[in-house]
């Protein structure tokens, strides 16, 4: 009896333990889908948003960002190397245009082809209205480059795939 | 009595090993059949109009280019994002092929194609271009719109999902 209740006490410990290392210390595809929901979360605008707000978010989406990112996006003409600065900055100012913006992500596919690198195929929704009050719903298939810097994963490279090409 | 119970077992038949496990592969062979090879789904916009209305529900058959090669008018579903979100176009011209627009009329390798699925006005106009390997060239069968606005162009064939079943 005093060993079956030795066992139990073992097993419910290595249970709380395997429990506590899966939420403590997430693996890297967990991470990496956690700067995807907070990209998503700070790009959002609520139509009751305040300044405040929206100066924090445009300072914490720049920290998701590389030093330096390579943005791929046709239909905006936008191509190039931009700063994270440069990306908050655009970023603000593209919010500006809607009171209303809501960015989700599914179909996260990710793989790792080299230590601290993370290739990311999704697709993007964007749904909002536009303060001249047109409705806004955009579906996209987008390729991510996150790099690890310093222990934190960072957008280095969002392309647009083009798959119609005219 | 006999059809009463007849009918109840029908509708809450009892709970055997045999039932459970019919149960089971009729599941399966839905969730297979469904999710992989006949893919449901409905029709936004109105790109494909009047061939297909918007709001229309239809299903993706997968298997239709196992054994042969989209051809020249066939409607076909391209992947456009994930693997949910498909665009229904028409195939115009195949690879190596020249498309062009002029007043409207589209031209393949510089001979008129008749569109009888066409039946809203067109004034398009775009300069020849090549399409190139292992890639064809889709259009929506509403070409009412200026071309700007109109989702169209070259696609690879592996983004080439199926056909719609009707």
């Amino acid at each position: 009896m005093v060993k079956i209740k030795y066992l139990l006490i073992g097993v419910l410990i290595v249970i709380i333990g395997i429990l506590a290392a899966v939420i403590f210390f997430p693996n890297e595809e967990k991470r990496v889908k956690k700067q995807f929901n907070l990209l998503s979360e700070w790009v959002s605008k609520s139509p009751e948003e305040n300044t405040f707000t929206l100066l924090q978010r445009m300072k914490n989406i720049g920290t998701l960002f590389d030093e330096h990112c390579e943005l791929k996006v046709p239909d905006q003409s936008l191509s190039g190397s931009y700063t994270r600065e440069e990306i908050s900055t655009y970023e603000g100012s593209a919010r500006s245009h809607f009171s209303q913006l809501d960015l989700k992500f599914y179909d996260l596919h990710i793989v790792f082809p080299e230590m601290e690198v993370a290739k990311v195929t999704l697709t993007s929704r964007l749904t909002g209205k536009s303060t001249a009050g047109e409705q806004v719903d955009e579906t996209r298939e987008l390729e991510c480059v996150l790099r690890k810097i310093e222990n934190k994963w960072l957008f280095s490279q969002i392309e647009v795939v083009e798959v119609l090409k005219k | 009595m006999a059809v009463n119970n007849k009918i109840r077992q029908f509708f809450f038949p009892s709970l055997t090993p045999k039932f459970l496990i019919r149960v089971s592969l009729v599941a399966l062979f839905a969730y297979l059949f469904f999710g992989y090879l006949c893919i449901p789904f409905t029709i936004q916009g109105i790109s494909m109009e009047p061939t297909y209305h918007h709001g229309g529900v239809n299903f993706c058959w997968r298997l239709r280019y196992l054994f042969s090669e989209p051809k020249g008018h066939d409607v076909v579903a391209v992947r456009f994002a994930g693997s949910k979100v498909m665009l229904l176009k028409r195939v115009v011209a195949q690879e190596g092929e020249q498309v062009e627009f002029r007043d409207g009329k589209l031209f393949v390798d510089g001979k008129e194609i008749e569109e009888p699925y066409v039946r809203y006005p067109c004034t398009w106009n775009l300069s020849p271009r090549q399409v190139e390997k292992d890639c064809i060239y889709v259009v929506g069968d509403n070409r009412s719109m200026p071309n700007e606005n109109h989702y169209f162009g070259q696609a690879s064939k592996s983004r080439i999902m199926g056909v719609p079943l009707w």
